[in-house]
């Protein structure tokens, strides 16, 4: 294994610190999803639903974007990654979890409440013509049967790249690498028929009138820059306490900007697709969902800060090799896109579809905050959790070598 | 030549080793005799005067074909009222397609760093240049008065008439021709180093000045390398959006309509990935007739063929997941109109194109899930070749069902193509292997240079034969392999 005396001597466990922060953070984590609830009677609990969606699905994106990066490396037999890769594999590994995490999210669909999913209430199905043709994909049982397959597969695929991993620590038996790489390529087009279908049923299916055939993209597209954002904040998190400080260089910082970079720029690729087909073709059908986007200031606003912040601002802010390699100006680039995806998540779920039954009192609300900590935490207690009881890298990964001595040229 | 002639099973490699990229024990001199070869041979294998011959031959057609379009008008095609586009525009969009994977390979594989690219950048640069060529000529024939193409250019003029910025139509002539001029800048600067090996070794002074002039007084100078290498990185992350963007805005020349099945907002993102599925079937189409011809089996080894099939299966499988959403919204978005169309494809008078497109495009790649496939040169030529006719009758059932039947039953027809048209796509398929067979003859096909740069040789620290068994086949079974730990 190549390796230098640094990489000897650097620290590559976490004792009881992870443990501590975990619980902390858990902590935090039920205190705001117990001022959530608490506030819930008085906000309405349609709002306290979506304010858990939002927050709910941002978290959940931030994971699926984890398990998409890990496979995509073994898919791709990737040498310069196996130094990060195992702090993806604990975000990748709150997936179980966040499938408990999802049962709230059943409630509003199950009790039929119009003010989420207006489409599982019955009442409105019975004066709708569109979604009674519709009722066959949405309606509260199969719409269950479908969550349930997807984050039965997402947790499988989750355990099973975890545990492989982990357990090459002990083996080094090449034969786990290779197992991986096998399921690696099914398990890539299981995360995109599920990811796109769970992005149409939990994301798409708020305004069940609207449609477009990229929003499984688009989800998956702002996930991606989500996920590298908070992978560079937790390896720089990881070194800043002590352990990585050889494994993890300058290049990975570099090739994490770069990956941040060409998924900003994919994401609005794919947006402006959306965008642009819906608008130049004028459809009332499909406008009308950019129109609620738009019709007002605040949104207005949004949609806005989005095209600047979600776009421009980081795409002028890391172009250049500069910022890439360093993590100083890294971090607070990954801090921003981290706050520009909830923001694409929440000008993806929050505004009220054309003809909704009820007028919102405010466009923010106390449970987006308060379902922020708790979910946030909650996640955060997941992901730093295994970081005490694991290798912080993929210790005796026959490609690490690779990893360690690999430099941009 | 050095080179073992033995072909050597590369596909395989342990983790945390990589296997070699070329084979045969190649050292640098070697591999830059054998890619001269080609060029320096006296005369080309037979083979490549019989396909040169059936190349012209085609073009002759295309000529007379596109003559008599010209003499008759488009009356000649089979073009009816509501069907205004047919073949034509059907091959343009062939054409620009095949024309990804080359600016993929050498600009976007190149910021991913993967080395195997080196072997077929080159021809497969060129294959996009000519591709881009032939789907050029379609819109010019297309517009009727092709006396009149030029107004598609903006330029300053005393009628008043301004080309129509809001259309698609002409964002594709942007798109097209900066996609052209970017990837043949890319093409050219690319082939420098090479072009002075080839003014270096040429056996005339003709050649000597005329590659000469090609090769803008290189000398490998230390000085020279760091500019071409600056150079060569800043025009692959300019040709990296150009590759999405050119069939991102073809896909709008349909997708900005109100048309069903013309208009859904995936078309962009599957566009690109269908162009990249039919322009890596068409390399590896070339590839294995070409390696074979040219005794340049240990450059472009069984690895590349492997990978460009892995890639051919993963974009096979996004069209796939696009030809499914775009059912399923069709179905979910109720609209009878969507959904109508839809149906007619699979079930309606153009349900052979349909079936056919699926047949050759979904299924027919699935087969590369499977290794011996994926290593089998006959089995991988006959999956690209369906590959191919599934990406042009794709063009083919999107343009055409669609058009054939609109919103007003009663202005429905069917388009039949007629032989005329038959004849212009089969005359293109001339003008693009007449150009590359001329290409394979008087330029450098491999990129000798990068290719150096993924050998061990280039690689001060490593034993330069260290892996690239030169006697025994290299088919080692992996499991057999693993144990053989490093002390």
């Amino acid at each position: 294994m190549a390796g230098t005396a640094q990489h000897a001597t650097e620290r590559r466990r976490f004792e009881r610190g992870p443990d501590r922060l975990a619980a902390g953070a858990a902590v935090v984590g039920l205190a705001g999803l117990a001022a959530g609830v608490a506030v819930g009677p008085n906000v309405g609990w349609d709002v306290f639903f979506r304010s858990y969606l939002l927050n709910y699905c941002f978290v959940l994106s931030l994971a699926l974007g984890a398990l998409f990066f890990v496979m995509l490396q073994h898919l791709t037999r990737a040498g310069w990654s196996v130094a990060l890769r195992r702090v993806a594999e604990f975000v990748a590994g709150a997936l179980p979890w966040l499938a408990l995490l999802f049962l709230p999210l059943l409630i509003p669909v199950l009790q039929g409440r119009p003010g989420v999913y207006k489409w599982s209430s019955p009442d409105v199905v019975a004066g709708d013509p569109l979604l009674q043709a519709k009722a066959a994909w949405l309606n509260p049982a199969f719409f269950t049967v479908r969550c349930v397959v997807y984050f039965v597969v997402w947790s499988l695929l989750a355990v099973v790249f975890v545990r492989d991993s982990v357990r090459q620590d002990a083996t080094g038996d090449v034969g786990h690498t290779r197992r991986l790489e096998w399921w690696s390529a099914p398990g890539m087009l299981l995360f995109a028929l599920t990811v796109t279908f769970f992005s149409f049923d939990a994301l798409m299916s708020l305004n069940p009138h609207w449609y477009s055939t990229i929003f499984g993209v688009y989800f998956f597209s702002g996930a991606v820059v989500g996920f590298f954002a908070l992978l560079a904040l937790l390896v720089t998190g990881v070194q800043r306490a002590g352990a990585l400080t050889a494994s993890v260089t300058v290049e990975h910082y570099h090739d994490l900007g770069k990956l941040m970079f060409g998924f900003v720029v994919f994401w609005a690729y794919i947006a402006f697709s959306q965008y642009m087909l819906q608008w130049y073709a004028n459809l009332p059908e499909e406008t009308a969902w950019y129109f609620a986007r738009q019709n007002d200031p605040w949104w207005r606003g949004v949609s806005l800060l989005l095209l600047l912040g979600h776009f421009v601002a980081p795409f002028l802010a890391l172009i250049s090799r500069f910022p890439k390699r360093r993590p100083g100006l890294l971090v607070p680039a990954a801090l921003w896109l981290l706050a520009m995806h909830w923001l694409d998540l929440y000008y993806l779920v929050t505004p009220r579809p054309l003809g909704a039954s009820y007028v919102p009192a405010a466009p923010l609300h106390w449970t987006d905050l308060a379902l922020f900590v708790g979910l946030g935490g909650l996640f955060l207690a997941a992901v730093v959790r295994p970081m005490g009881r694991h290798a912080l890298l993929p210790e005796r990964d026959p490609r690490l070598g690779e990893a360690l001595t690999f430099e941009n040229i | 030549m050095a080179a073992h002639p033995v072909e050597v099973d590369n596909t395989w490699e342990r983790p945390g080793e990589r296997a070699p990229l070329v084979t045969g024990g190649h050292t640098f001199a070697s591999l830059t005799d054998t890619v001269c070869a080609v060029w320096e041979a006296p005369r080309p294998p037979r083979a490549w005067y019989v396909a040169f011959a059936i190349s012209v031959a085609l073009l002759a057609v295309f000529g007379a074909m596109i003559g008599y379009l010209i003499f008759n008008g488009v009356g000649v095609w089979g073009l009816n009222n509501p069907t205004g586009w047919g073949f034509d525009i059907t091959n343009f969009v062939f054409w620009v397609g095949i024309g990804h994977a080359g600016t993929l390979i050498s600009a976007i594989l190149f910021l991913f760093r993967q080395k195997w690219r080196t072997s077929i950048n080159r021809f497969a640069e060129a294959m996009t240049i000519f591709a881009v060529m032939c789907a050029g000529v379609f819109p010019g024939i297309h517009v009727g008065r092709v006396w009149l193409a030029y107004w598609l250019a903006p330029y300053p003029n005393q009628m008043a008439m301004w080309p129509q910025f809001k259309s698609p139509l002409l964002w594709d002539v942007f798109a097209v021709s900066t996609y052209a001029t970017v990837s043949l800048l890319f093409w050219y600067v690319g082939m420098i180093p090479d072009l002075a090996t080839f003014r270096d070794r040429a056996p005339t002074k003709f050649k000597r000045i005329i590659y000469g002039l090609l090769a803008l007084g290189w000398t490998g100078s230390s000085r020279h390398w760091h500019r071409f290498e600056r150079a060569y990185l800043i025009l692959a992350a300019l040709a990296t959006p150009l590759v999405l963007s050119v069939h991102s805005v073809v896909s709008f020349d349909f997708a900005v309509s109100q048309l069903p099945g013309w208009h859904t907002t995936i078309f962009p993102p599957y566009f690109v990935a269908g162009a990249i599925f039919g322009g890596f079937a068409m390399v590896v189409t070339l590839a294995v007739p070409a390696r074979a011809l040219f005794g340049l089996k240990n450059i472009i080894t069984l690895r590349h063929l492997e990978n460009m099939c892995k890639i051919i299966l993963l974009t096979g499988m996004i069209v796939g997941y696009a030809y499914g959403m775009e059912f399923f919204i069709a179905w979910y978005s109720g609209n009878p109109f969507e959904s109508f169309i839809f149906r007619s494809r699979a079930l309606g008078p153009y349900s052979w194109a349909y079936w056919t497109m699926i047949a050759c495009n979904v299924l027919a790649p699935q087969l590369f899930w499977f290794k011996r496939i994926r290593t089998h040169q006959l089995a991988m030529f006959l999956v690209v070749m369906a590959v191919n006719v599934g990406m042009w009758f794709e063009r083919f059932v999107i343009i055409v069902s669609s058009l054939s039947q609109d919103f007003l039953p009663s202005s429905w027809d069917y388009y039949r193509p007629t032989a005329v048209e038959i004849l212009t796509l089969a005359g293109s398929f001339g003008l693009f292997f007449t150009l590359f067979l001329l290409f394979c003859r008087f330029l450098p096909m491999v990129a000798m240079a990068e290719v150096k740069t993924v050998m061990p040789h280039a690689d001060p620290h490593a034993h330069p034969h260290a892996h690239v068994p030169a006697t025994r086949r290299f088919d080692y079974n992996p499991d057999e392999f693993d144990q053989e730990q490093p002390a």
